[in-house]
């Protein structure tokens, strides 16, 4: 069975390869002498060797010896808080600002450290609104950093 | 030299420059306190903050935090064995059991006296060496700087992880990301993957920013609902009334150690990307082999806690003069001011002392006025630094995530490197899963660019491609880098042999 390893180097010698198909179609330039695909067929070149390597060994290990089982980590708990982050990225322009950020800050709260009680629902919406006041406060007033309005709400 | 210096800190001295530097070295401090808060996260927290300020006062604060941040560490290594950071590991092993012998103000003032001189005597070796450093590289032509390159790259890339050929996975897939877009010299489009944004290449401060911002938190909110409550729960403040004459006179009265770790630090800061963790191991280890009595380490040994932390703080300095002098970030911290610099249009590099003396002499100035500040800071907040243990997770990582968000907009006021952010956030973090260090990406992506650069200038300017072996610094260059490598190959089969376990070593990135 393949390992971490071996997944890792599949994944870059794909990619690596699919880049260095495309780098075929690069016309050379009059002026400079290697041309704009050189390098990085070179890069590319190394990168899927390098990747290759990485299975083999990974290939080789797993014949020697089958990694000891560890803790497993809370992998829905990632997954979920990069899509919560996605959605905030995602909805930025159009909830501007101020409302997808408190909104964003409320939700990470709220998922890392599940609010018990009124006390604690109030204590996540105000540790957003403050975050939210400051930053904007901060970054519009004195930093001069426009931050996005939102399309759907001119906020 | 010194009429610039003196300049410099007349000039910093000014409450435009001290206030920035102040309030970094203070966030530093408090940044550092946390445990698993590193120090590329609290400068990355401060990057948005420093983009409406002038160069030396952005450049002041980051100075300040990363100062700050390299002594904060300590508090909560010493006091209550919770590594504030990597670089503050190996000061627990002697802090930490000090203070549980009832000497909690000792272990704490040995620390933070250590990281002040271990700072200075870093400062000494930057004020020294960067413009000699900056001559030398004046000379070189395109071929000595591709091989420079390459050196770094290489010498990274054996450095970190458990793995050789990671490591250079890790910076060939850095170099990857700069041949995304036009081509440095014609501006020609190629690989744009018929994305328009993707026409001026992808910049690399948002790409640093989302790697180490999210391998870090992401890593952490792995673990989060098992026990990490216990770290964060209430604890009584110890005693830390400490006779600080003695404090001073017992690390003074070690000034062949002192003088040695901190020389450790600076070295290991010099070498790209490897940074403050490295150091506070390798100079423990140090101390340890050169010490009478190495059994008492670990035991609560002063030497222990001076080692540690005088290399931690003296590699800020190592870290400083590769950027000054080369160009080349000499962990992520640097990596960030690069892009600070860039953002104002200031190119690091040779060049950058003679033509920015007044800027370079104020980032010394600043380096040293900053170690005075941090032991202000902690005579006034070490107790409630101490305080700062207990701040939930849950709040700290929506902050710092916002954070990141208005730092990658605030670049050019777009979308575009927010999403950038977000897609290495994903990248960085699945990198960390597949083993691979995080170091060497970044340096291939701030390297990419310049390495093509130079590879095209020398071959337009002679074709002989046997002139990057026979030119002597970059033939020496690119043997250094084949040494470095075989020297990494050995290392790692050493290791192998001696530990004879099968199963490959999971990865500690050196954030």
């Amino acid at each position: 069975m393949i390992g971490r390893d071996g997944i890792t180097g599949l994944v870059a010698l794909a990619a690596s390869l699919v880049l260095f198909y495309l780098t075929l179609d690069l016309k050379p330039s009059p002026l400079v002498p290697i041309g704009p695909g050189f390098y990085p067929r070179l890069v590319l070149g190394i990168t899927a060797v390098l990747s290759a390597i990485l299975v083999v060994q990974d290939f080789l290990a797993r014949r020697r010896a089958e990694p000891a089982a560890g803790e497993r980590p809370n992998y829905s708990l990632v997954v979920t808080c990069f899509a919560v982050f996605g959605l905030y990225v995602g909805l930025l322009p159009w909830l501007g600002f101020r409302i997808a950020t408190f909104a964003f800050v409320a939700a990470f709260q709220a998922l890392l450290d599940p609010p018990r009680g009124k006390r604690g629902w109030l204590a996540v919406l105000a540790t957003a609104l403050i975050t939210t006041a400051v930053a904007y406060y901060l970054f519009e007033h004195y930093l001069l950093v426009l931050l996005p309005r939102g399309r759907w709400t001119d906020f | 030299m010194y009429e610039l210096l003196l300049a410099g800190i007349q000039n910093v001295l000014h409450f435009k420059y001290l206030g920035p530097l102040a309030l970094g070295t203070l966030i530093g401090v408090v940044g550092g306190a946390l445990p698993g808060i590193t120090n590329t996260m609290t400068v990355i927290m401060v990057l948005p903050f420093t983009f409406g300020l002038e160069p030396l006062q952005g450049l002041s604060a980051m100075i300040g935090v990363y100062v700050g941040g390299e002594s904060g560490g300590l508090i909560a290594s010493t006091l209550l064995g919770i590594p504030g950071k990597p670089s503050s590991v190996a000061t627990m092993f002697d802090g930490f059991p000090m203070s549980k012998k009832g000497e909690p103000g000792r272990a704490l003032w040995l620390g933070i006296w250590a990281s002040f001189f271990g700072g200075l005597l870093g400062g000494v070796f930057l004020i020294g060496t960067t413009e000699p450093l900056a001559s030398l590289a004046l000379q070189f032509g395109p071929w000595e700087y591709f091989s420079l390159f390459v050196f770094a790259l290489s010498m990274v890339a054996g450095l970190t992880g458990a793995s050789l050929v990671k490591g250079l996975l890790s910076g060939a897939i850095g170099l990857v990301v700069t041949v995304l877009g036009n081509d440095p010299v014609m501006g020609q489009t190629r690989l744009t993957l018929g994305i328009p944004f993707l026409e001026g290449g992808i910049p690399f401060l948002p790409v640093l920013i989302g790697v180490f911002a999210f391998a870090q938190i992401m890593s952490d909110v792995e673990r989060m609902g098992r026990g990490r409550r216990a770290a964060e729960a209430g604890f009584a403040t110890p005693k830390l009334v400490v006779s600080h004459a003695k404090v001073i006179w017992e690390i003074l009265s070690r000034p062949v150690m002192l003088l040695w770790t901190s020389f450790v630090g600076v070295l290991i800061g010099v070498l790209p990307a490897i940074g403050g963790s490295a150091a506070n191991v390798m100079a423990y280890d140090q101390a340890k082999k050169f010490s009478r009595h190495p059994e008492r380490f670990g035991t609560g040994t002063p030497e222990g806690i001076i080692a540690s932390e005088a290399a931690n703080n003296s590699n800020v300095g190592g870290s400083l003069v590769t950027i000054m002098a080369f160009g080349i970030p000499g962990d992520a911290v640097t990596a960030v001011m690069l892009g600070a610099l860039t953002i104002h249009g200031i190119q690091p590099g040779p060049l950058f002392i003679s033509q920015n003396s007044q800027l370079a002499y104020g980032i010394f100035a600043a380096y040293l006025i900053a170690h005075f500040i941090m032991i202000a800071i902690m005579f006034v907040g070490v107790r409630w630094f101490l305080r700062v243990v207990t701040v939930p997770r849950a709040i700290l990582f929506p902050v710092i995530l916002v954070l990141c968000v208005v730092g990658a907009y605030a670049l050019d006021n777009t979308m575009a490197n927010v999403y950038v952010l977000a897609v290495f956030g994903v990248v960085g973090y699945l990198m960390v899963k597949g083993g691979l260090p995080l170091a060497p990406l970044i340096l291939g992506v701030i390297l990419g660019d310049q390495i093509e650069i130079n590879l095209i200038r020398a071959i337009m300017t002679d074709a002989n491609p046997w002139l990057f072996l026979t030119r002597p610094i970059s033939g020496a260059l690119l043997a250094l880098s084949v040494a470095s490598v075989v020297a990494a190959l050995w290392q790692h089969h050493r290791q192998k042999r001696r530990t004879g376990a099968a199963a490959p070593a999971e990865e500690t990135a050196d954030f």
